[in-house]
């Protein structure tokens, strides 16, 4: 027995009923998120990839990422990077004789540094509608899409060097299985990042926060998507997720060292770090 | 209690992977394969390899295996950092170096996130590390002189000998030291940077045998910290074979210091001696006016 927004069901309905709030929501999924958000799930995107600061070379998992939102901002900064690095690079290139010169031109020059980000999501649309926009985007070099189960990943043992979850964690099931499978696919020195939504501390924000997301959001939902449960599944889910301190216990639970977290915007989300040791 | 008992059967041989290699370098004892082997064999196995813990881990159970880890953690990290000093000179003070010194280790470059993106942590490890050596140098050679087989140093040749000893280690990373200075400056970095050094400048001189409980102790230390600086300064921009010039000038200080404390001592001297002079002459001249009379 098991928890769908403030219903209680089965783990099977659970996983049956989220399939199709997803598969009903997936078109509009960016659209909603800048709505409700009023845009700044950008800014905490952004926050999580400077967080991760990945250097060029680093293998990504991104599960529940399925529109691609951290994927792409992983591919950017990496390649910004990977420029910087490479400008670094010809600064020192000077005076130089000719067999440093013909060594230079099988020096790995590739924009990603071999830097690649894998998508997996449970979602056949969600995962449709990622894909397009890579398209429409220009993203192609180092993305690569899978279909998944974060409770069950298909992936190998010790294979990335960071597993990001943003906003997916609390749609699973059951959350200490996807952080075992965590564990389990990151390389030794891997680092975990969670970003969701979480419990804010202050009380007269809370009270407006809860405001907005019982009496706004349904009401968006249901304007602009034509959906008004999946929202309502939406605010409700939040609710029921474990507070920071909690998710915290049970990453440390998974095997996770150095376990810590983030507040943004005092608590409406947070990001959740840990390290594979 | 509960946690662990819920936790599954393999994570003591799973979670402390990289962790274990710490303690696996200090004994090459074979791992238990079953799960209840490893509760019982973790603490064995991390026991020797660390400083002693007080009573037997397996009696405290959790606090202490919790308390095990946790200084692995930071044994580890130590290790990071020691590693990531080799990749200093190519990659500056900077969270590249340390991505690079944990890839060294085996670790994928993503723990190189454990630590701050300004490279302020791996600047203080190697600061404190240079502390630890000068400290070991130091005492070693006070051991030699109480065991009779060394002589013991004039003050001044102690102070110099010690601060190009200090100074020395900096040598290999001479080229990054400048940004290494800056980053120290730091509002956030200055409470440690300025307690590792004065912590060494405290051991410099007590090694040099200053028993001083008066305002001399905070003197003695402000100057050598201003002469440790000033050299440390004038190192970075000293291009003569084998710092020559920064020796010299390290030496001029030290002398000027010295002979400031006995000019102290004279000016004092001096001053008494000048204001008896005076109080003389003030009293004969009241007696040649007659101001002393006492009618």
């Amino acid at each position: 027995q098991t928890h769908f927004g403030f219903q209680t069901v089965t783990e099977e309905e659970r996983r049956e009923k989220i399939n199709q709030v997803f598969e009903s929501v997936a078109k509009k999924y960016d659209v909603m998120n800048d709505s409700m958000t009023l845009g700044i799930h950008r800014l905490w995107k952004d926050v999580l990839v400077r967080k991760m600061n990945p250097s060029p070379g680093t293998q990504l998992l991104d599960v529940a990422g399925g529109t691609g939102d951290i994927a792409f901002r992983f591919i950017n900064y990496v390649r910004s990077v990977r420029e910087r690095q490479l400008q670094r690079r010809l600064k020192h290139h000077q005076n130089l004789s000719w067999q440093e010169i013909a060594q230079s031109y099988q020096e790995d020059k590739s924009p990603l540094g071999g830097s690649q980000v894998v998508v997996c999501d449970i979602n056949k649309e969600m995962l449709k509608v990622g894909k397009e926009k890579a398209q429409d985007l220009g993203y192609s070099e180092g993305l690569s899409w899978v279909l998944g189960n974060a409770e069950e990943l298909p992936f190998d043992d010790d294979k990335f060097d960071v597993y990001t979850i943003a906003f997916g964690i609390r749609n699973v099931t059951r959350i200490d299985l996807a952080l075992q499978e965590a564990y389990r696919v990151l390389k030794p020195g891997g680092r975990f990042l969670c970003l969701e939504f979480s419990q804010v501390s202050n009380p007269l924000l809370s009270r407006l926060y809860d405001l907005y997301s019982f009496q706004v959001i349904p009401v968006l939902g249901e304007v602009i998507a034509g959906d008004w449960k999946s929202y309502q599944y939406l605010v409700e889910s939040i609710r029921r997720f474990p507070p920071q301190e909690e998710l915290k216990a049970m990453i440390e639970d998974a095997g996770f060292f150095k376990v810590d977290y983030q507040n943004l915007n005092s608590g409406i989300v947070a990001i959740h770090s840990g390290f594979k040791l | 209690v509960v946690r662990w008992q819920l936790s599954p059967p393999q994570r003591p041989l799973q979670a402390s992977a990289v962790l274990r290699r710490v303690s696996d370098e200090h004994k090459k004892e074979p791992l238990a394969s079953s799960s209840q082997q490893q509760f019982d064999s973790h603490p064995a196995d991390h026991q020797p390899g660390q400083e002693p813990q007080g009573p037997d881990p397996s009696y405290t159970g959790q606090g202490s295996q919790e308390s095990e880890d946790y200084e692995s953690e930071e044994q580890l990290q130590h290790r990071i950092l020691t590693a990531a000093l080799e990749f200093v000179p190519e990659h500056g003070w900077t969270a590249e170096a340390i991505a690079e010194g944990a890839k060294a280790l085996g670790l994928s470059a993503a723990a190189a996130g454990m630590f701050q993106s300004d490279g302020s942590q791996l600047i203080l490890h190697f600061l404190s590390q240079c502390n630890t050596k000068l400290s070991e140098l130091l005492e070693q050679e006070q051991k030699l002189v109480q065991q009779g087989e060394a002589e013991k140093k004039p003050i001044d040749q102690f102070l110099r000998d010690a601060v190009e000893a200090r100074l020395r280690m900096v040598i290999p990373y001479l080229e990054r030291w400048p940004q290494a200075l800056s980053i120290l400056l730091m509002p956030h970095n200055i409470p440690s940077s300025l307690s590792l050094l004065s912590s060494m400048i405290d051991d410099i001189l007590h090694y040099a045998g200053d028993q001083s409980t008066d305002i001399n102790w905070y003197t003695r230390r402000a100057v050598l910290t201003g002469i440790y600086n000033t050299t440390e300064l004038v190192m970075m921009q000293d291009s003569s074979p084998d710092f020559e010039d920064t020796w010299r000038f390290l030496e001029n200080r030290i002398a000027d210091a010295m002979k400031m404390g006995d000019t102290a001592n004279q000016v004092q001297s001096t001053g008494e001696a000048i204001v008896q002079g005076l109080m003389g002459a003030a009293v004969t001249i009241k007696n040649l006016t007659g101001l002393n009379q006492r009618r």
